[in-house]
């Protein structure tokens, strides 16, 4: 098989294979820059993949890919966003399971914690946490860092973060209202959320 | 005992001093696993597994900047001339489990995967000689099928001297002849030395041409290696219907 470096959408590489110069590309998933920084070769074993820059990036350089490998389950990462379940709620914070990362599912489980301070972003110090969450809700959340040892730690100090689906103690689904409340189509009953601005 | 005919210069098995036993490596043997291979180096054969990345199952094992690698490998009981019953972790597999993960923690881009653990069982089903470089490449065929970023791909091959001659490839009656055996692992594509054992003395310009020989081995085996893992990758595209 002959090494990486003319342009070919389908070829097939190996791990430590050169892919091409860091020059013109930038590595993707699956791809890593050798300790010269100037390579970029392989780490996995599949098919190469580059795709052209988007025309309004400030770095016009294709990013380089290999695809095709087993899928490895999702992450989180700091920065990135998570659905999670809330899991627990107590005085100072609210532990979830983290269901999906971006658009993807996990495949095994990891914990989040969101505290009392990234509920929301004014008035952190009068947040309730048991107005803002109930456990079973489904929660849009943004990772703030790797956490302890236990969780990562989540945040939903943003408009569109915050409960997306929540059930009622009549048990249907509710429907927002306003950003810190939900109502119950059943009943009629309005409960507390921290509401998540879903467009 | 004579290792070289002195007529034909062939090894006790039939081969040339530079031959290397035939080698075959299989992928997804294990259909638990997250990776799995079978190697054969001639009579030899390993089986490897590996589970992760995963959550670190003992946290405080658990590094919070890069995986952590573990490697466990076991010999069957059935897996050399004489059944013997072997304790677990005695001296000898202690080492080799020590030297297959150090070996595979160069290459794995360990710093990827923060605070998750990667396991790695190798068993040797059948033991002629060579058992470490079988596992290694086994481990590292094992790992590419799981999908774990690596650097490049290690592979080892050992070399020995005997009869004033450089042996590729030791079998068993060679490697208990009590010569120098030397094991090399290589990062193949990078032209890297990740591993380089010898338990005996011989003077250095023998022992670079023992070890040049062990190296042309090893990178071999990386090509057949690559031809295995590339032929797999064929298989899960078609499997994809792409």
């Amino acid at each position: 098989m002959a090494a990486g470096g003319g342009e070919g959408e389908d070829e097939l590489v190996t791990p430590g294979e050169l892919l091409g110069d860091s020059s013109g590309l930038i590595a993707g998933t699956g791809a890593y820059v050798a300790p010269n920084g100037r390579s970029i070769r392989a780490s996995l074993a599949g098919i190469r993949c580059i795709t052209p820059a988007q025309p309004d990036a400030a770095d016009q350089r294709s990013t380089v890919e290999v695809v095709g490998h087993k899928a490895q389950g999702a992450v989180p990462q700091p920065g990135s966003v998570v659905i999670a379940r809330v899991t627990k709620v107590m005085a100072r914070m609210a532990s979830a399971d983290i269901m999906c990362v971006e658009s993807k599912a996990v495949r095994e489980k990891f914990t989040g914690i969101i505290r009392q301070q990234d509920v929301r972003a004014t008035e952190i110090d009068k947040v309730d946490m048991y107005l803002s969450f109930h456990p079973g809700d489904i929660v849009r959340a943004l990772v703030l860092s790797l956490g302890d040892a236990r969780a990562y730690y989540l945040s939903t100090a943003k408009n569109e973060l915050g409960v997306v689906s929540a059930q009622s103690i009549a048990g249907a689904t509710m429907v927002p209202i306003s950003w810190t409340e939900m109502q119950c189509p059943l009943t009629g009953q309005v409960e507390k959320r921290k509401v998540a601005k879903v467009d | 005992m004579e290792y070289l005919d002195s007529l034909t210069g062939f090894r006790l098995d039939g081969r040339r001093p530079n031959d290397m036993r035939q080698i075959r490596g299989e992928i997804g043997v294990v259909a638990k696993a997250d990776g799995s291979a079978l190697f054969e180096m001639g009579n030899t054969k390993v089986i490897a597994a590996v589970y992760g990345p995963r959550e670190v199952q003992n946290k405080s094992q658990q590094v919070n900047n890069q995986a952590l690698v573990r490697c466990e490998y076991s010999m069957a009981n059935f897996s050399t001339g004489d059944r013997a019953r072997r304790p677990k972790g005695d001296r000898r597999s202690t080492e080799i489990s020590l030297v297959i993960r150090q070996t595979m923690e160069t290459c794995i881009l360990t710093h990827l995967m923060p605070r998750s653990q990667i396991d790695i069982f190798v068993q040797v089903l059948q033991a002629d000689g060579g058992t470490r470089s079988a596992c290694i490449n086994a481990a590292t065929l094992a790992l590419a099928d799981a999908g774990v970023p690596m650097c490049d791909i290690v592979t080892s091959c050992s070399a020995g001297y005997l009869s004033s001659t450089p042996l590729l490839d030791l079998n068993y009656i060679e490697d208990s002849a009590g010569g120098p055996d030397v094991t090399v692992g290589i990062l193949a594509k990078m032209d890297k030395v990740t591993l380089l054992q010898m338990d005996a003395k011989l003077p250095i310009d023998i022992f670079e041409n023992v070890m040049q020989l062990a190296i042309e081995g090893c990178k071999a085996i990386a090509q057949y290696i690559r031809g295995v893992l590339l032929e797999n990758t064929k298989q899960l595209e078609c499997c994809r219907g792409v």
